[in-house]
Parts: C-alpha cells; structure tokens; sequence
C-alpha cells in the first residue's frame, strides 16, 4: 500500500495512455464491487417485499418498505440462530486463539524433550479431515452429554482449528528476535508476563488476523452445526437458516429477510476490521 | 570480596563442548573484557554468566553466593544486548520501567530512577518515543539506561558497539568509559572482538579462544607479555611480526638464528634443552628502527602506509613468509623499492617455542 509522491507543485502527467489506464482499472474495480455487493443488496430489498413482488417484479425497489418480513423471520427462529452463532463464535473464537497463542509461545520459547515430534503433533492435526472423525465425535459428545448443546460446536471448532491457528502464530513468533525475552527475563518478567506484555503485543497483528479467520469459519460452518445440534434453540445460523426454507421455502420474502439478517454481523465486522485484517494478512504470510 | 567467581565452568550444546572449564576471578567494581575471535565462546560465556544459558558443568559465584540455579533476574546483574533488545511496542521511558514496573516499585521512584538515568544519558527528551524513532547511537542509550536503572552489582555488555558506525563507536566508547568512572562500585563484564575497545576500556583483559582462557591481564600487560604467540598475534594492531627461527646457544643471554640468516642475541635465559629448538621470534611495528649500522635484519619496501604521524611500512625479508611490518615516525623519508635495515631494543623481543608458549 505505498503511495506514490508526487512533487509540490508539480500536475501528474497527462499521458493519455495513463489516464487510459486509470480509467479501465476505475471500471474493473467498480464492475467487481457491484457483481459483490448487488446479489447482497438484492437479497436485502427482497427481504422488504412481498412474496408476489419477489415474483412479479425482482428488479424493482420495494412498494412500500416495511420490517414486517425481517419481524417474521426474527420470530421464526433467526433470534435464537443468532444468539447461538454469536455464543458459539465469540467463545470458541477466544478459547482457540488464547490457546493456539499458548500453544506457539512453548512450541517456539521453551526447551522441553521431544519438542519436533510435539510439534509435529499438534500441526498434524491440520491433516485429520473432520468427516472422517464424525463416528466416534458423535458417540464421544453423547457419551459426555454434550450433544445438541452449545459446547459442543465450542469444543469441537476450537480443537479442529487449534492446529491451523497455532501454526499461523507460530510461524510469526518463531521471526521475533529472542533478545526480547531473553531482556524481559532479566528485567524479572514470569513466563506468564513475558506472554502477556511482551510476545502477545508483538504478535498483534497476526493474532487479529487469527480471530478474524476463526470468525469467519466458525460463523458459517455447516457439517459440524448439522450434525450436532437437532433444536431450534441451539443451532446456529447456517443450519437453522436451511431448516427455516425447507419449512417456509414458498415465503421467500421472509427467507431473505431471514438471511440478510445472519449476514449483518459479519460484514459490519469485515467493514469495521478491514484495516486490521488486510495488514495482518500481509504480514503475518508475507514478513 | 570477590565480585565473580567462575570455577572450572563448562557449556555443551548437545555433543558439542563451548565451553571447556573456565576459572576466572572478577573483583568487585572491575571492569573485565573477554575478547577473542568471533565463536570462540565470548557471548555464551557471558550469558551463563547472565543466566540465559544453563552450566553445563563447574560454579559460579557472584558476590560469594552461588548462581548456577539462580533465575537471571535474581542475580543482581544488567544486560546490554548486541540488538539492544529494546521493546519495540513501548516508549522509551516504559523500556526503562519495565523491570521496575514488574517488581511493583511505586510510581514515583520510578519515575525518579528513570529520570535520573534519562539525565545522565541525554534522554529526557525522548523519553515518549518509540524505540523506531531513535537513531542506533540513541537506542544504545536507552539500552544502556534499562541496565542502569536495575542497580546491578554487575553490568554485563555483549558487543554493544558493534552495530554503530565507526566515529559514534569511538563517541559511545567514551561514553561507557565515563559511566564506568561513574559508577565505581559496579562490575562490568565487556564482550567485544574489537582488541581496541578492550585495550581502551578494560582494566584486565581475558583472551579466550575456541572455548579456552588463553590468558588474563592489564592491557598493557598482555601487550608487553603476550603468554602465547595466539595473544601476542590478537593484541595490537598492526600484529606483532613473527619471524621463524632457531636456538643456537641458550644460557644467560640466547643467541637465536632467524630465518633471514641474521643473528640476534635476545637477553632472556633459556635451558640448555633448547639448543637447535626452533623458536618464533616476536618484534611489534614500533619496536622497530631504521638501523645506524647493520641492524638485525633488513629488506626492501614494498608498500608505504602514510598516517601522517605515522607511517606503516612493509617490507619484503628473504626467506621469510608475509611482510614485515614497521611503524616508523611520518617525517623519515623513505620511498618504496628502497632496501633498509631495521634494528630493535633486545628488552622487547619475545621468543615463542614451537608449541606458541612464551619462552621466559
Ligand atoms: N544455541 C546454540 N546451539 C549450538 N551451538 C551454539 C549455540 N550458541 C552458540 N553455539 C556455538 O558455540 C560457539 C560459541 O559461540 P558464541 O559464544 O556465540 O561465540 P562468540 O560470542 O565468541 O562469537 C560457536 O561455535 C557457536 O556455533
Ligand atoms: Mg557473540
């Protein structure tokens, strides 16, 4: 993201090839931002007509703008879908990320025996390809009476993303100089203030990029949220939003207004996070 | 009392031994350098010394307790890092408190410790910036100031000057000159490649090299009485000039016969053991002169290094390997392709045997 410096005073050069250039790359970002953002608000003014003119008229604004339809749906069970992907993804969000930034401190700071094989250990767990695991996973959550709750999307998203989210932090700390520590443990810093005041401040950035990543997974997985909640009160968005249209899959004006209001949060945290997400990105891979 | 005491200490990585027990006796408030070729153990030395790395075998000793389990934090020393080590995502002032802060010393002595350190280091206007808006010379300070705010009984240094440029390390030199004078009672333990920094700096020198103390004195003591050819060659610069050569009479005085062809008689007695040993004759640059008569050896100048004060001249000796060196006044007139002879004081010869031990 460097800007280029133009001298005081001084007008960019008109070179009409340059404009030329300017002008298509204008057109290719505004034509990309609208194939994005028109499906979105489409299924947002949808959500504000009747049924007939979601049929009748699909391209027209609404003809009367009421909340009638986005109250239905609120009604129909999206409150509760709502409530249990917020619980679910703020909470397994925390857990995840305090662990994985745990996990990469000992994995890059510490001695301890046998530490290539625990890292291979826990990274490995990368491979394991959750549909594989659903068999015993289900027994083992029944057998803790776990099933059909809330903890059980808490557990199972924080250990499938532990490994992936350690070893994007790890990869990070083990770029930090050790000198920091090493001056921290002299300035009489525990291993616990060493994590909290010196590392986890200097891993911001990729941390940030963590929490994002794990928000967007956990706010739209679907296998695990299918398979492990069966009632209205405790199955997330995406799940309970495919139960919702196969019951009142003829009322798609409820059904958009259903949709657009799971999709709110995630985008007002995108828009909100963009700076933050984009920069940790770029240099917690690209550093 | 003993400031430092370090009995037979040994350090392994794995197989691999750094360390191959050092003993070395530090007084309260010296100020000690280990100087060496680079891997030759100088900052693991240090940083058992610190704490950082474990012993693998043998004790040490500070202020008469022993450390070998004591957390660094605890042993009453201060660090300055090579990279300085300064916490990038704090002030300069909370690079300073930190330690405090963490110890929970209240806010106002603090405050005053820090800024007294500030004072003496030129610092106080910086003390709200971040370390990414210091020059090197400035975050040396702030380095230097962390370790001072600790009160350390011993002040331990590892290359600090090493990333600065040439004229602010000779500035910084000074500096740590100074606070040395300024804080009498506190040992310092200086790491450095640089054998100027270590000559100008310390008041003993330890010479290590591939893990081993290969001597311990005064400046001025090493460079007069190098225990070894390895020392004599790493203490000064230029390096003394060696120059093979034979034992053909031992007693009182020892009349040596160089590679050259040239007989010396050199005033140090030697056992008759040695007669026909091979020796390395040692001569500095500057204990070298134009010789009035014959000299003791002689040559033809292939290179001037003009100084000004001085002046470097190198000289091609037959039979012998490598320029001689000599450090003559800058006034004396001489070009290169001139054949001169060379004389010396006797007193300021050194005789090595063939193992590199000093021949007394
Ligand atoms: N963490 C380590 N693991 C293995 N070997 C090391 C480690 N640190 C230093 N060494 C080895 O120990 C020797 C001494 O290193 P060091 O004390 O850093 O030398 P110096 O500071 O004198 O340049 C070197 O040969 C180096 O390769
Ligand atoms: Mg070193």
């Amino acid at each position: 993201m460097s800007t280029v410096a133009i001298p005081v005073g001084a007008r960019p050069a008109r070179n009409p090839w340059v404009m030329l250039g300017k002008g298509f790359l204008m057109a290719l970002l505004v034509s990309a931002g609208v194939l994005v953002l028109y499906p979105l608000i489409w299924m947002a003014l949808g959500g504000f007509k009747s049924n007939s003119q979601i049929f009748s008229d699909p391209f027209a604004l609404p003809n009367r703008w009421s909340f009638d339809n986005y109250v239905a749906a609120w009604n129909l069970g999206v409150r509760n879908f709502l409530f249990s992907s917020l619980l679910v993804t703020i909470v397994s969000t925390i857990t995840t990320v305090f662990i994985s930034a745990w996990t990469a401190y000992g994995l890059t700071r510490t001695k301890m025996f046998g530490k290539p094989v625990i890292v291979g250990f826990v990274l490995g767990g990368m491979m394991l390809s959750p549909t594989v695991a659903l068999v015993p996973l289900v027994q083992m959550m029944q057998s803790l009476g776990l099933y059909n709750t809330h903890w059980a999307l808490i557990i199972l998203y924080t250990a499938f993303r532990v490994p992936f989210t350690t070893f994007l932090i790890r990869a990070y700390m083990l770029d930090l100089p050790r000198d920091l520590d090493e001056a921290a443990m002299i300035d009489g810093a525990s291993e616990g203030q060493i994590f909290r005041k010196v590392m986890l401040p200097l891993c911001r950035s990729i941390i940030v990029s963590c929490i994002i990543l794990h928000i967007l997974f956990a706010w739209n997985e679907y296998l695990f949220a299918m398979i492990f909640t069966n009632q209205i009160d405790v199955q997330t968005l995406p799940v309970g939003l495919t139960s919702l249209m196969a019951k009142h899959g003829t009322n798609y004006a409820e059904v958009f207004a259903a949709m657009t209001i799971s999709a709110l949060p995630i985008v007002l945290i995108f828009f909100f996070t963009q700076r933050y997400f984009i920069r940790g990105l770029t240099e917690g891979i690209g550093k | 009392m003993v400031g430092l005491t370090l009995k037979q200490v040994r350090k392994n990585y794995g197989n691999m031994e750094v360390l191959h027990g050092i003993d070395l006796d530090i007084k309260s408030g010296e100020f000690i350098a280990f100087v060496g070729p680079s891997g030759c153990g100088k900052s693991t030395l240090l940083r058992s010394i610190a704490g950082l790395e474990d012993i693998s075998s043998g004790e040490l000793y500070i202020d008469g307790a022993l450390m070998n389990y004591v957390p660094p934090s605890k042993r009453g020393i201060a660090m300055v890092f090579q990279s300085y080590a300064l916490y990038p995502h704090m002030t300069v002032f909370e690079n300073m408190a930190f330690g405090m802060r963490i110890a929970r010393v209240n806010k106002a002595e603090i405050n005053r410790r820090v800024r007294q350190a500030a004072d003496i280091l030129q610092l106080t206007d910086y003390l709200d910036r971040y370390p990414k808006a210091l020059s090197g010379g400035q975050r040396q300070r702030v380095a230097i100031g962390r370790a001072i705010v600790r009160d350390p009984k011993v002040f331990l240094f590892d290359e600090p000057l090493s990333n600065l440029d040439a004229a602010l390390r000779v500035a910084t030199r000074i500096e740590i000159a100074k606070l040395k004078q300024s804080m009498p009672g506190t040992t310092m333990i200086y790491v450095t490649h640089d054998q100027v920094e270590a000559m100008t700096l310390a008041d003993r020198i330890v010479v290590l090299r591939g893990g081993d103390i290969e001597q311990i004195g005064s400046p001025l003591d090493l460079y007069r009485h190098p225990a070894n050819l390895f020392v004599a060659r790493f203490i000064g610069s230029p390096a003394m000039n060696i120059v093979p050569a034979v034992i053909e009479a031992t007693g009182e005085q020892t009349l040596v016969l160089l590679a050259s062809g040239e007989r010396v008689a050199v005033p140090v007695s030697t056992p008759s053991g040695l007669k026909s040993a091979p020796v390395h004759f040692g001569v500095r640059p500057e204990d070298l002169r134009l010789a009035e008569g014959s000299g003791i050896f002689g040559g033809r100048i292939s290179l001037i290094e003009q100084l000004g004060e001085v002046q470097l001249v190198y000289l091609d000796v037959e039979k012998v390997d490598g320029p001689i060196i000599v450090k003559l006044p800058g006034t004396e007139v001489i070009h290169v392709g001139d054949v001169i002879r060379l004389d010396v004081d006797p007193q300021r010869i050194r005789l090595f045997d063939s193992g590199g031990m000093s021949v007394a």
